[in-house]
């Protein structure tokens, strides 16, 4: 596969006060990839940039090979574009919003649109000033899916819809990644991330600190088990094996409770020792991931890691 | 300290234009004094004044004319409309506004009831409105002053206020219509259509006898029986006292019934007023021929306010017009007697003012004051659009950013167009009808020669709207065109150097009517604008979209 979007070392500041910082990373073509972070992290910098809307202070960004500044008209052409804070003609209907942002892209196909309306049922004759928040991302996400992009930049896509809507985005996200078409979304919803995305990048305070397949990224994981046994056993035996981090006692003595990261080969096999009841592991969420990048400011997080 | 309550906040919101509208109607109200007090050197001229007055009669009482503050006070009778036009939008938008943006959810979210809310919001409105109304006495005061008014602080000060008791009426519709309205610009297209008809119910009794009772249901009527500028005259306090009962009984009714209706909602209308039910759709629209470009949707969005423009230019070239066709034998006497007003005339309409046509040129010099604003207008409506995100999206399309703003500025420089044809064929008409004769070439030159002006307002607005915020662009354009109209207008008669005159447009647009298109100086006024659009369009294609 090759790259769709390429990032390095992208910088933007506003002001002086900071924006994005040594940003890199690339997006497979064909993927979905999620850009995680918190708000204020940097994710719209990062996207507005891509889209040309901002103008870098140092580093590149290109996609399908045309710079991001230089060749942007290009770039559109291939482009669905969800911004984060969809502002429109307050006067215009969503239809006459549809209409006319399918003119500026040289038409598009009107029977799939009118599908994509119907599957979101959207009332396009009202006023967007008229419509509710939700409605009014549906416009903007339509108007964004309309025209069959090779790549759809999508700011905080689900924020507003209702789960129902939420599903049929999961669909169409899945129909689009069949169609290899490639995903580019920024959320803080992070299970939204964890169901829709290939890859994921994590940004923290303007820097990238993590990117990597959803699988991979949960392979980091920091994920707790407890195992109780028929008899005592000693407890210390688990402390030093690897990939425990913590240890604590249950039951007098005839369970544990670890903190683990990475293989947990060397605790079934220590724990096969012992007559052993039963074992529970508990899977992480991306939420456990997300929210361990952002506890605490450790000096690890200021460098790109990428999972091997 | 500003943040500190509603009222506060809503105050600080207002005190831009407690200065700007403040300062500026009380300089409208001075500018008649600094003129009328060189129209009443003789007795002839005195005499010759009150006629002419009495041609306007039917628009506004002629008392004591002949009298600096009865001339001011005539003088701001006739421009009633434009005092209004602060309260009337802010008003309009001061509750319905705030819901249009969501702002007023979580303003109600706080523990503070509705009508708490309310009542602040209203109150720093009239707090404002007092503000002006203590500017313009002040200002009006110190004309008096300067100019030999004869009439006391107290009464600019009660003339201050009396403006301000209508402009309170007049918010008070406004607030009270937009509790029925879904929008604050439908609100105030309303009240702004009621002022004109309280404006004519005010005129009927001056023009058809025994008509008083018709009038009386205007609030107009009101404020017009107050005249402190005018000590004969007085000011009628039972008449101040109904303008404050109207407030009071607007604004509370208007404030009960938000109290009442749901946020985002309008009061119900009773069902023979509704419109037809909304009908879920999910057609789209096929045809439409404002949606087929930038360029067409640029003049869809400029389409209706450019014919209320057209309306309002066309409609003043033709009064105008048929006015000076009226006026015509007690202008000859009056400026016969007047040395001063002859060169005034002769300084701004650039010929004798013994001839229509001289007079007539010095009052279509306002012409492109008028475009002008109109292309502030529009320019507000650019800098908004990129400022509050409408930009993010078109720009995301596979559209260049150049394309877009010329575009946006096409359309402008059409509409600019279309006024200036439709001013021009007004003009004609107005001409033809009147028995007036004027030079068709000149006139085409004074309608069509404005254009220019439009549009090098619009380029140093887009130009500035690279760097600065919406209000700042506002701002600087409007304080502009105000500087020039007094470089234009004050300068001459104040002896100001040719180099200082010169940098006002109005000095390149000249005097058409009488002497011809000054091509050289139109190309000039083109050339800048072209300038300043590419310096403009420069930015614009570089620049970080709404930082």
């Amino acid at each position: 596969m090759t790259a769709i979007i390429e990032v390095e070392k992208l910088t933007k500041s506003y002001s002086g006060k900071r924006g994005i910082t040594e940003v890199s990373f690339a997006v497979e073509e064909g993927d979905v990839f999620g850009f995680l972070g918190p708000n204020g992290a940097g994710k719209t910098t990062t996207i507005r940039l891509l889209m040309a809307l901002l103008h870098a202070d140092a580093g590149t960004a290109r996609i399908a090979g045309l710079d991001c500044w230089k060749q942007s008209l290009e770039i559109k052409r291939l482009t669905g574009y969800m911004p984060g804070e969809p502002a429109l003609d307050p006067n215009l209907t969503g239809g006459q919003i549809l209409e006319y942002f399918a003119h500026l892209r040289g038409g598009v196909d009107h029977a799939y649109l009118k599908q994509l309306v119907e599957r979101f049922e959207l009332d396009t004759s009202r006023k967007f000033r008229q419509y509710s928040t939700g409605n009014k991302r549906k416009v903007v996400l339509i108007q964004a899916f309309m025209h069959r992009p090779r790549l759809l930049i999508l700011d905080e896509p689900t924020s507003g819809l209702d789960p129902l809507n939420q599903q049929e985005f999961d669909r169409m996200v899945f129909e689009a990644r069949n169609e290899g078409r490639t995903i580019f979304l920024s959320s803080h919803v992070l299970s939204e991330v964890e169901k829709t995305c290939t890859t994921v990048g994590i940004i923290r305070d303007g820097r990238l600190v993590r990117i990597g397949d959803v699988a991979e990224v949960k392979a980091i994981k920091r994920y707790e088990m407890t195992i109780t046994f028929a008899a005592p056993i000693p407890v210390e035996t688990f402390k030093t094996l690897d990939g425990v981090i913590e240890v604590e006692a249950l039951h007098n003595g005839h369970g544990v409770h670890l903190a683990m990261q990475g293989s947990a080969d060397a605790v079934v096999k220590a724990a096969a020792r012992y007559p052993v009841i039963s074992l529970t592991s508990y899977e992480p969420s991306l939420e456990d991931i997300f929210l361990r990048y952002y506890e605490a400011d450790s000096p690890g997080s200021r460098e790109t890691d990428h999972v091997a | 300290m500003w943040l500190r309550s509603v009222f506060l906040k809503t105050l600080r919101d207002y005190r831009i234009p407690i200065l700007g509208w403040g300062i500026g109607m009380g300089l409208v109200v001075v500018s008649p004094m600094a003129s009328v007090a060189t129209l009443l050197s003789t007795p002839q001229a005195r005499e010759q004044l009150v006629g002419l007055a009495a041609t306007f009669a039917w628009n506004a009482d002629v008392v004591a004319v002949d009298t600096i503050g009865g001339y001011a006070t005539f003088k701001i009778g006739i421009f009633i409309f434009l005092i209004a036009v602060w309260p009337l939008l802010a008003a309009s938008r001061m509750l319905r506004g705030e819901e249009d943006r969501g702002a007023l959810d979580l303003l109600l979210s706080v523990p503070r009831s509705r009508l708490v809310v309310a009542l602040e919001k209203l109150a720093a409105m009239w707090t404002a409105l007092l503000a002006m109304g203590l500017l313009i006495g002040l200002l009006t005061f110190a004309g008096g002053q300067k100019f030999g008014g004869g009439f006391s602080l107290a009464d600019g000060l009660l003339f201050g206020l009396n403006l301000a008791l209508l402009c309170a009426v007049v918010g008070g519709v406004a607030l009270l219509i937009s509790q029925f309205t879904q929008e604050g610009g439908t609100a105030a297209g309303w009240t702004a259509g009621l002022l004109l008809v309280f404006i004519v119910l005010d005129m009927v009794h001056r023009v058809i006898p025994n008509s008083e009772w018709i009038s009386r249901l205007s609030p107009i009527y009101y404020y017009n029986r107050s005249k402190p500028l005018v000590p004969s005259y007085g000011t009628n306090a039972g008449a101040m006292l109904l303008l404050l009962g109207l407030t009071l009984v607007l604004s509370g009714v208007a404030v009960w019934l938000f109290a009442r209706r749901d946020v985002g909602g309008t009061v119900p209308l009773p069902r023979w007023l509704r419109g037809p039910a909304h009908r879920a759709s999910r057609t789209l629209p096929v045809g439409d021929w404002s949606l087929r470009s930038v360029y067409a949707r640029s003049l869809g969005m400029i389409a209706m306010p450019t014919i209320w423009w057209t309306l309002g230019i066309a409609g003043f070239a033709g009064w105008m017009i048929f006015a000076v066709q009226q006026m015509e034998a007690r202008l000859s006497t009056l400026f016969a007697s007047s040395p001063t007003v002859i060169n005034l005339i002769k300084n701004i309409g650039g010929g004798d003012a013994r001839f229509n046509a001289g007079f007539l040129s010095a009052m279509f010099v306002l012409l492109p004051l008028f475009l002008m604003a109109f292309a502030v207008t529009q320019v507000n409506g650019w800098s908004a659009d990129e400022q509050d995100g409408r930009l993010e999206l078109l720009l995301a399309a596979p559209q260049r950013r150049l394309g877009v703003l010329l575009a946006r500025f096409a359309a402008l420089g059409s509409a600019t167009v279309f006024i200036g044809v439709i001013t021009l064929l007004a003009s004609a008409g107005a001409a033809a009808a009147s028995g007036l004769t004027l030079d068709v070439g000149n006139l085409a030159a004074a309608t069509l020669g404005m254009i220019p002006l439009g549009l090098l307002v619009a380029a140093i607005g887009y130009l500035a709207a690279g760097w600065l915020r919406t209000a700042a662009d506002t701002g600087l354009l409007s304080f502009l065109l105000l500087i020039w109209f007094f470089i234009s207008f004050i300068g001459p008669e104040l002896k100001w150097p040719d180099a200082t005159l010169r940098l006002s447009p109005f000095y390149y647009y000249g005097t058409p009517l009488l002497h011809g298109l000054p091509l050289a100086s139109v190309l000039g006024v083109v050339a800048v604008s072209a300038v300043a659009l590419s310096l403009g369009a420069l930015r614009f294609v570089r620049k970080d979209i709404g930082v």
